[in-house]
């Protein structure tokens, strides 16, 4: 009961002071009651070998009808003296029961322990008894005396402990009085130095997790920053094309300010659409399952067909071999999907788009190349940056996200991106390489 | 009045176009900055309204090298960049104005005539001069107390003459205030809205200097 409550007393709140002191406090009452225990055995053992040697000079000290007066009151011992015939002739004391025995016994007598020595003399059993309680009591004494400089230490003892333990978990204290004084952005790291080396290994991993945190939150910062910032042109856009719609002053102009503004509208659709998928992406887990990425690709290619038809682009895919990657299929259909319709959307009308995946070792290398502009080696490095929009295409209304999102899902399916001028159709190529499973 | 639109977003662009020519402004709509700088330099504008992020060349190299030619023409940035750093750039570089995008229409207008009043010399927002006034905020004109209502290109040709009484505007001079880059202009456009604004205001608001141009009196 009592030990179930300290129990739950300890996994309620551990603490390493509580625990230490609790610990030590009875770790050195047990040392003490031990050391206490184990001298009042020496003790009792010494007291009866010095009161049997005592007892014995008093017997040998006692001659025929001569009994002792003048002993010592603390040793209170009990005479009794008898006839061979069974006769009592002398008794101090106590009643004991005859002994024929002769030497030391223990006996009992109204309720008492005593050592009993029986001795002849002239003609008479002398028997001296001692009362144990005495030698008990002596060598209680002396248990108690080696005890008691441990039982004043104690208190004393303990004060220190707690002292020193307390000295130790000072920069722990520190460490929590840093943290708590906080603002909820304040990533910094917490100062590592002074502390204790079993604890500065949990502060150096809170660091680094600290970091890792940081870099994140700043990353999300910047997301919602620069989307903040994207939002606002097809916000200024919008604004405009509805002040166009109320001033529009005949049916014509009403006509073409409401086509406008859908249109704007549809932008603004795509683009916040867009920032969305891209958040996805970059926060998704990675429950990845395996893909078919020929299949996915003859799917994303169809559904793509119709955008290539209108700007008479000559979309085919030249090799597709069978194969599995380990990933999520609506991610690598978005990534398909935002690399084949960049590259119908840049290449002019008229052009061409190849595509083919196929192995090379160990790996699955999907490659579309086009017809188009291509991009310029010093901006390949720049057009995967979130609403990087390059000189040339600035203005075609795109969102600027679409290969940011791209590089998120091959990021997130560990693919490489490699971009390069198609040698057979001198616009670019974008090669992506996966691990096949 | 004419106005020079630069701004590389068709979205924004096209509806503004509109908006501005509405109030009565000729405008030339370009959409990168290498147009920008050549239309500042082979055209007069009585205002830039200027995009900063644009292709090909930065809205605010635009604008230095504009100011670095001397050209005094008000300038006012339209644009997304709106950290306090870059407001400030922007105006050091020689901007009149500064205003952010999604910006209210109204509002961008009000600046554009306070810049244009500035840009004239004055501080007052109606003219008044020889018992005509207007007023280009509400497009209210009054001879004598009277209201008169005018047309927007008549107005076109009245507010640059009556911004600087006694100045001469030539017909050609006349005929930028009155058409973007896109528009017909038909031959004798500013002889037939001065003929109108005469029969609508007093034959002796407007003088003929022959030869030379259009003036409204000092006195």
């Amino acid at each position: 009961m009592m030990l179930q409550k300290l129990k739950q007393w300890f996994q309620a709140a551990p603490s390493l002071r509580r625990r230490l002191m609790l610990f030590l406090l009875a770790a050195v009452s047990f040392a003490a009651l031990a050391q206490g225990l184990s001298s009042y055995r020496t003790a009792l053992q010494e007291a009866d070998e010095i009161f049997d040697y005592q007892m014995q000079q008093t017997a040998m000290a006692m001659t025929g009808g001569s009994y002792p007066q003048g002993l010592p009151q603390e040793l209170e011992l009990v005479i009794q003296a008898w006839t061979p015939e069974g006769l009592q002739v002398f008794r101090s004391g106590v009643q004991l029961p005859q002994r024929a025995v002769l030497g030391f016994t223990n006996v009992e007598a109204e309720g008492r322990h005593y050592r009993v020595l029986s001795v002849q003399r002239g003609g008479q059993v002398l028997q001296l008894a001692q009362d144990l309680a005495v030698r008990q009591r002596l060598a209680g004494r002396l248990a108690l005396r080696t005890i008691m400089p441990i039982a004043i230490m104690l208190p004393v003892l303990m004060l220190v402990v707690g002292w020193v333990v307390s000295r130790s978990l000072a920069p722990v204290e520190r460490v929590r009085r840093q943290l708590a004084a906080r603002a909820a952005d304040d990533l910094a790291p917490v100062q590592e130095t002074g502390l204790p080396v079993e604890i500065r290994p949990m502060v150096g991993e809170l660091n680094s997790l600290l970091g890792r945190v940081q870099r994140s939150y700043q990353a999300q910062q910047h997301f919602v920053a620069d989307a903040a910032h994207e939002l606002r042109s097809p916000l200024t856009a919008l604004k405009l094309q509805v002040q166009a719609l109320q001033r529009a002053g005949d049916e014509e102009g009403r006509t073409l300010a409401q086509t406008r503004l859908a249109a704007g509208i549809e932008r603004a659709g795509h683009l916040v659409e867009q920032l969305l998928l891209l958040a996805r992406q970059e926060a998704a887990g990675d429950e990845l399952q395996p893909v078919a990425l020929d299949a996915l690709l003859r799917q994303v290619m169809g559904e793509q067909a119709a955008a290539a038809h209108a700007r008479q682009i000559d979309l085919g895919l030249l090799r597709a071999d069978a194969g599995n990657i380990r990933g999520n299929g609506d991610a690598l259909a978005l990534l398909l999907r935002n690399v084949l319709g960049n590259a119908i959307k840049y290449t002019p009308v008229g052009g061409k788009v190849d595509v083919s995946l196929l192995y090379e070792g160990s790996t699955l290398r999907l490659r579309v190349e086009d017809s188009g502009p291509g991009i310029a080696p010093s901006e390949r490095e720049r057009v995967f940056d979130r609403f990087y929009r390059s000189p040339e295409t600035q203005g075609a209304g795109g969102s600027g996200l679409g290969l940011a999102i791209v590089h998120a899902v091959a990021v997130r399916h560990g693919a490489s991106i490699h971009l390069d001028r198609s040698v057979a159709l001198g616009g670019l190529q974008f090669d992506l390489c996966f691990t096949k499973v | 009045m004419r106005i020079l639109l630069v701004e590389d977003d068709q979205m924004i662009g096209e509806p503004l176009l509109d908006l501005l020519r509405a109030e009565g402004y000729a405008v030339d709509w370009v959409r990168d900055g290498e147009l920008a700088d050549t239309a500042l330099q082979s055209q007069s504008y009585d205002l830039a309204l200027l995009d900063l992020g644009l292709p090909k060349r930065d809205g605010l190299s635009v604008l230095s090298a504009l100011r670095a030619r001397k050209q005094r023409l008000p300038v006012l940035i339209a644009t997304a960049r709106d950290a306090l750093a870059q407001r400030i750039e922007g105006l050091d570089a020689g901007a009149d104005d500064y205003v952010l995008k999604p910006f209210e229409l109204d509002e961008l207008l009000a600046r554009i005539r306070a810049l244009l009043r500035r840009a004239s010399g004055r501080a007052e927002p109606v003219y008044e001069h020889l018992g005509v006034s207007i007023n280009p905020a509400t497009h209210e004109a009054t001879v004598d107390g009277r209201p008169v209502s005018l047309s927007a290109r008549e107005w076109a040709v009245l507010e640059p003459l009556l911004a600087r009484p006694g100045l001469v505007l030539s017909r050609q001079q006349l005929e930028e205030k009155l058409y973007g880059w896109n528009d017909e202009i038909s031959s004798n456009a500013v002889e037939v809205y001065v003929h109108g604004l005469r029969k609508k205001l007093g034959a002796d608001l407007i003088q003929n200097v022959r030869g030379l141009g259009y003036r409204v009196p000092k006195q």
